[in-house]
């Protein structure tokens, strides 16, 4: 059996933790816990065509004072990086952490998500930002950690493309 | 140096000059013939490619199924069928093929299968037995409950000085779980997550404490548990420990992360999330998990083990503590027996004795005295214990003294006896009989000599006294000057003639005779010569009459004393009457 290493990533507080409860568990629960450190949980799924086991480290959100740390990132397959929808900020932070992790890990797989699209009424990007951001060739995925909404989708999504490498 | 031609050259220049065909044809025969002969051959072969050769394939074959053997598993696989049909059709052709074949191979294997199963449920068993009735196995046991662990696991806890439970052989670069092994029982999280977790806490510990490169964290403690991380170049191997293990370990630990660094170093290299290719090293993850019991631990439960030897030991020890018991408690009582009896009147003990079982008692015992056997049941002691030997002897206590004299004398209600050494005292009152029989008798008593009966009255003797004495009471008086009986003496004269008669009837039983002397009185008028005379013959005047009353039963006799013991001092002329009288003298002498 495969498995794989991928990483959270995204600013502080977009629901890293939440996606990944919510895609290993189904659950979701509105208090806000800050990872310390790391978190690590698993998940199987069926990518390129045969069982995958992702190993999601759930790594502490950054704000641009902490830096990304970069053992964290070492020998993942890929990694999810997280987007708050209702804060405009989230994405430059996102645009950073990218950067970064390229320079450390090189061009692997990831995928983006515009996560808490359950709050329409506080969503702070428009149709543009996210226009760039796919027509930069990315995957975007505009999920709810809440409602479930898409969050499965994205994972796969990276997985398949994990499995494509 | 001359260049060989190549054929294409040659076939140009024959087409150039065809009479020269022939020629060129000849030499191209003459240089390149064999060469040509081989071309066709190869040619054909090709060609026949469809059909190779048996023999073709033969020559080949082993080196071509280990080459592509090398390479992927495409021949086993391609092979599978093959060979598990034609292990299904060997069976039921002739089973005994195969038989033969595997009981080389069977017989150990089954027995080392027994044997360890044996081995395992023993070793439970015993712990279990061990620790399932001594105070802690119920703490244990109490922890089993709250745990959720069955108890055997439990008590193998609290045995162990250590136990590597898991090992994990972890890829360095992500975290990923190449391999995973754990002992028997232990309770283990999700191997993979642990994996992972572990990496990230090394790199946070690593980064957070900026320690040097190179460094990393060897060692997390957790409660009882210790996690031991080794780390390679491109593997981590970690080993969870139950209690404290010793350095050698780690050494052990470092080593087989070097084996398996040296066998798997293609595999460590190239992994892509695919942890086949180290299904190997599990052997070498095995020998990791290693453990050590506390023999000291052991050997102190086993010091509380009930061996048969233990029960034997401590029913003797409870045997001595009741047999102690009984001893003393018997010991006290025979103790208390023998000063009961030293105290005892009418038993003197010569002897007395102990035995294991028994005891033994002599001496002399009045047949008067306290029965013993009755006093062994007072003191509590089985009269069965004890051998008595009692010699009858007569004790001259005083107390059996005297009732040995109640016994034989037969004293009336009103004798009490007292005893003194030799002298038995009466008192009270006995008729004469039973008195002058006491006398003769009493000596017949051992241990009396004599018999006082100062304070013993005689009944008999008294009543006759009192009559006599009433008797000398009574005076006969006369008239003036004469023998003449004064007025209504008469009477009296009766009355003394009846006292005498009583007298008479009572004297005998007190075995006395009786002697009357009748005395005559006078005044103090006259001579003392006329005097003598009258009072003589007053006197013979009564002891006739009293003769003729009592006839000779008795023995009378008459004296006249004159004026010379009158009754009366005459001091008036009142006086004087009371002497002009007869009385009488009565003596008893004890009869013949």
């Amino acid at each position: 059996m495969i498995q794989k290493k991928i990483c959270m990533l995204g600013a502080f507080a977009v629901g890293k933790t939440s996606l990944v409860k919510q895609f290993v568990e189904s659950v979701y629960s509105d208090k806000y816990h800050t990872t310390v450190g790391v978190k690590v949980d698993k998940k199987s799924v069926i990518a390129g065509g045969q069982e995958v086991t992702l190993l999601l480290w759930d790594i502490q959100g950054e704000d641009g004072v902490q830096k990304l740390r970069p053992s964290y990132l070492r020998g993942a397959a890929g990694y999810l990086l997280v987007v708050d929808g209702t804060r405009r900020e989230t994405l430059d932070t996102a645009y950073a952490i990218q950067q970064s992790a390229q320079q450390n890990m090189g061009l692997v797989p990831f995928v983006v998500v515009i996560n808490k699209s359950d709050l329409v009424e506080q969503w702070a990007l428009d149709d543009k930002a996210i226009g760039e951001l796919t027509e930069s060739g990315w995957s975007v995925y505009r999920t709810s950690a809440k409602t479930g909404q898409h969050v499965e989708d994205a994972f796969l999504t990276l997985a398949e493309k994990i499995m494509e490498v | 140096m001359i260049e060989p031609a190549s054929p294409e050259t040659l076939d140009k220049a024959v087409r150039d000059k065809p009479d020269n065909h022939d020629r060129l044809d000849e030499l191209r025969r003459l240089l390149i013939g064999p060469e040509q002969q081989e071309l066709v051959r190869i040619q054909e072969r090709l060609d026949r490619q469809e059909d190779l050769l048996p023999e073709d394939i033969s020559r080949v074959l082993p080196e071509a199924v280990t080459i592509r053997a090398h390479k992927d598993k495409k021949v086993t696989e391609a092979l599978l069928p093959t060979v598990e049909e034609a292990i299904g059709i060997s069976v039921r052709k002739n089973p005994q093929t195969l038989v033969d074949a595997l009981f080389p191979v069977i017989g150990p294997a089954i027995r080392r299968a027994i044997s360890e199963a044996l081995t395992g449920m023993v070793q439970t068993m015993n712990q279990t037995l061990e620790h399932s009735l001594s105070p802690q196995g119920l703490k244990w046991r109490l922890e089993a409950w709250r745990t959720g662990r069955t108890f055997a696991e439990v008590v193998m806890l609290h045995t162990l000085l250590y136990r590597v439970e898991q090992v994990f052989l972890i890829h360095r670069e992500t975290g990923l779980l190449l391999q995973h092994v754990l002992a028997g029982e232990a309770v283990v999280q999700d191997a993979d997550m642990v994996s992972g977790m572990l990496t990230a806490i090394q790199d946070f510990v690593h980064d957070s404490f900026s320690a040097e490169k190179g460094d990393a964290l060897e060692t997390l403690q957790v409660g009882g548990l210790t996690v031991w991380i080794e780390q390679g170049p491109r593997a981590i191997l970690a080993g969870v420990i139950r209690g404290n293990a010793p350095q050698e370990l780690r050494n052990l630990f470092h080593e087989t992360l070097e084996q398996i660094h040296r066998e798997f170093a293609q595999e460590l290299e190239s992994f892509e999330g695919d942890a086949e290719a180290f299904a190997p090293s599990r052997k070498y993850l095995e020998a990791c998990l290693q453990f050590q019991y506390d023999q000291s631990r052991q050997a102190s439960t086993e010091k509380k083990r009930i061996t048969p030897m233990r029960v034997v030991a401590a029913i003797l020890l409870l045997a001595l503590l009741v047999w102690g018991f009984f001893s003393i408690r018997d010991r006290w009582r025979w103790g208390n027996y023998l000063a009961r009896l030293q105290n005892e009147p009418g038993i003197v003990v010569t002897n007395a004795e102990r035995h294991w079982w028994s005891y033994s008692i002599a001496g002399l015992r009045d047949p008067l005295a306290a029965d013993p056997s009755a006093l062994l049941r007072e003191a509590r002691l089985d009269p069965e214990d004890v051998e008595s030997r009692w010699e009858p002897y007569h004790s001259l206590t005083p107390q059996f003294v005297v009732t040995r004299a109640n016994a034989l004398l037969n004293p009336p209600a009103s004798v009490t006896f007292r005893a003194e050494p030799n002298v038995l005292y009466a008192s009270g009152s006995a008729p004469h009989r039973w008195i002058a029989d006491t006398r003769r008798l009493v000596r017949v008593i051992p241990g009396i000599e004599r018999f006082n009966e100062d304070a013993l009255v005689d009944t008999n003797l008294s009543e006759a006294l009192a009559v006599k004495e009433r008797a000398e009471r009574r005076v006969i008086l006369f008239v003036l000057d004469t023998t003449e009986l004064a007025q209504g003496q008469s009477d009296d004269l009766e009355k003394l003639g009846a006292d005498l008669r009583e007298l008479l009837r009572l004297a005998p039983y007190a075995e006395k005779s009786v002697r009357v002397e009748v005395v005559g009185h006078t005044d103090q008028l006259g001579t003392e010569e006329t005097n003598l005379l009258l009072s003589r013959e007053r006197a013979e005047q009564v002891r006739s009459l009293l003769a003729a009353k009592l006839g000779n039963a008795v023995e009378l006799t008459a004296t006249g004393v004159g004026a010379s013991a009158p009754l009366r001092e005459e001091r008036t002329e009142e006086d004087r009457p009371f002497n002009r009288s007869v009385t009488l003298k009565i003596t008893l002498t004890d009869a013949p």
